[in-house]
């Protein structure tokens, strides 16, 4: 059943709760099912997707807030969430360094311990430690929450600007983005000579462009006038997109396939943004909005239903991915893996993401329910 | 009739079963050994029979310390291994690994330790640190480009060596876009890159070398026995490029 709210656009949950799923198949390296995630089809993947839900989202949902009790309550709201993002991120960070310490203090091999050691940050705890906390030290797949954190940090600001005017957030947001195009300017990061995976002076465009539109569909209001004129032309880029991006994944797979553009185009930069991504990515995000309805059939069925509240519950959602392909990776690099094990660790991790956020979602709904006589199910 | 073959098995045992062992344990299936480019200044310096100098440049793997002994590094090996093949040509390989170097680090030292060599091929082993630090996948790609440009300009052939394969670090390390990315950039200039982690990826899954449950003492031995096929592997491929 949909949620009480009848208004709520599916669209959102249902992508986000995609986008979650590419980002765990995304993340097991060589997995056979990346092939048919995102990345194997567009120059964008399943980070375009998570980061613009997320601002369209927060557009909506503070903006209420900020609409029925002011600025500073809605400002409050967001940081509490920046702090549940923070804590998760902590959370996870512990994660991975139980994850080095083990294999650092299980394997200890002359061949990889010169250059492979991934463990070097243990000899200055002190340091990473408080870097980590910082959100200045970013091991691998620790990225994408920064981002979000930074994003959320700043949001009660962008709020405020896009609910008074939107260009006033657009501008200075685009222009920041173009200045990382044009100078290539790097947001360091920890240890020296490291730089934030997702440069948040690019990426915060695409936060920002969908609280601007979640500003306008909250509003009712939306862009009949250039929706039709876009249409062909994104249409036309997405094919485009399509047709390239597959080539390189079919040249990857048989030497034979020429690779169109690949001289050219490659290495398309995703920690800066490139418009490469950004762009087809709006065309996307134009075809999605004018062929897919907010409460549109294949929305509501019931095989849709896991995707939309996994979607629902993005963070804890997100989290468990991350630890759980960390986990598959490790089972399909201690054990022989055919094409049997890891589809098996896929299905087991992406099944465990659906029920997780299944659990949670029954937990709320509990806990939202009002105490009656009968209802000491509840707890 | 069943002395005789008492006598076989004895005798068989007590050969020298390294040397029975080495023939085999460097095997891979033919699709890791193929090799569809050129090295046409090789070629031209073999067929003329003139001394032929090869700089082997890379990280801690192409110096090789973990194995106890320079002879024992993959440079040394190929050395052997590729005068075995050509015999009549003096060819050397000399060995300029630095551990801890990024591809950019690499490239950088590229005036002094290859092109004062005077070279007629470079084999380039790098991504290692890269991929340990994360450096951005642009860059690690320009510093590629740049040392590939750099070589061709001054007509060296050229080899990319990529990853050491390693199933423990490999959940920790994001090893998968490095090693893509290295061989775009060889298909992309028509270059020859040595297969070196599905190659022991390979042998760590068959089990011809696997490091676990080995005493510290014997992995120096085992490292030596990689490297040496590392390097055996090598001249196979450069032979299949100089016919």
């Amino acid at each position: 059943m949909p949620e009480p709210s009848n208004r709520r656009d599916l669209r959102l949950d249902f992508f986000r709760g995609v986008a979650l799923v590419f980002i765990f198949v995304d993340h097991i390296p060589e997995n056979f099912l990346s092939y048919f995630t995102l990345q194997a089809v567009a120059f964008f993947d399943a980070a375009e997707v998570f980061i613009f839900i997320s601002g369209f989202t927060a557009a909506i949902v503070y903006g209420q807030r900020l609409a029925a009790k002011g600025w500073l309550y809605a400002t409050a709201q967001i940081w509490r969430r920046a702090w549940q993002l923070y804590v998760a991120h902590v959370f996870l960070f512990v994660i991975f360094i139980a994850e080095v310490s083990y294999t650092a203090m299980a394997f200890n091999n002359p061949m990889y311990n010169e250059e492979m050691r991934v463990a070097d940050f243990l000899d200055q705890p002190y340091i990473s430690v408080i870097k980590a906390l910082l959100l200045q030290f970013q091991p691998t797949f620790l990225d994408i929450l920064p981002l979000y954190i930074v994003m959320m940090l700043i949001f009660p600001v962008i709020l405020l600007g896009i609910s008074y005017r939107p260009s006033l957030v657009l501008i200075p947001s685009l222009a920041a983005y173009l200045a990382v195009q044009l100078f290539g300017v790097p947001v360091p990061a920890y240890p020296e000579g490291h730089v934030w995976y997702f440069n948040p002076l690019a990426w915060q465009f695409l936060f920002v462009s969908g609280a601007v539109l979640g500003q306008f569909w909250a509003r009712g209001r939306s862009l009949p006038r250039l929706m039709p004129a876009l249409l062909p032309l994104a249409l036309v880029l997405l094919g485009a997109v399509l047709v390239v991006r597959v080539s390189w994944t079919l040249s990857s797979l048989w030497d034979g396939f020429p690779a169109l553009f690949l001289r050219e185009m490659w290495p398309v930069n995703k920690s800066n943004l490139s418009p490469l991504r950004l762009v087809p990515f709006f065309a996307a995000v134009l075809v999605v909005a004018a062929w897919i309805g907010p409460q549109a059939r294949f929305l509501r069925a019931r095989a849709a239903r896991p995707l939309v509240v996994a979607g629902q519950q993005s963070l804890e959602v997100f989290c468990l991915g991350i630890v759980l392909s960390a986990l598959g990776h490790f089972v399909l690099a201690e054990f022989p893996h055919g094409i049997a094990m890891q589809l098996a660790v896929n299905a087991v991790g992406i099944l465990a993401m659906l029920l997780f956020a299944g659990m949670i979602d029954w937990y709320k709904r509990m806990d939202r329910a009002p105490m009656v006589a009968a209802g000491g199910g509840a707890r | 009739m069943r002395r005789l073959a008492l006598m076989c098995l004895l005798v068989a045992a007590f050969l020298p079963a390294p040397v029975r062992a080495e023939r085999d344990e460097c095997e891979v299936p033919p699709d890791l050994a193929q090799m569809g480019e050129r090295l046409p200044r090789l070629a031209a310096r073999l067929e003329a029979r003139e001394p032929v100098t090869i700089v082997a440049i890379g990280g801690a793997s192409t110096k090789g310390a973990a194995a106890g002994a320079p002879d024992l590094a993959y440079p040394s090996r190929l050395q052997e291994a590729l005068s075995a093949l050509y015999p009549g040509v003096p060819i050397k390989v000399v060995n300029k690994g630095v551990p801890r170097q990024t591809a950019a680090q690499m490239f950088d030292r590229f005036p002094s330790d290859v092109i004062a060599e005077d070279p007629v091929l470079t084999i380039w082993e790098t991504g290692i640190v890269d991929a340990v630090r994360g450096v951005e996948i642009d860059e690690f790609a320009g510093a590629v480009q740049r040392g590939i440009d750099e070589l061709r300009n001054r007509d060296i052939d050229i080899i990319l060596v990529d990853m050491q394969f390693s199933r423990s670090t490999a959940t920790v390390i994001d090893f998968e876009r490095y090693l893509h990315t290295l061989h775009r950039i060889g298909d992309l200039n028509d270059i020859y890159v040595f297969p070196r982690y599905a190659m022991m990826r390979y042998w760590s899954e068959e089990n011809v070398f696997n490091f676990d449950g080995v005493a510290a003492d014997d992995r120096a031995k085992l490292a030596a026995r990689v490297y040496n096929c590392i390097g055996r592997r090598l001249a196979a491929a450069i032979r299949r490029a100089v016919p």
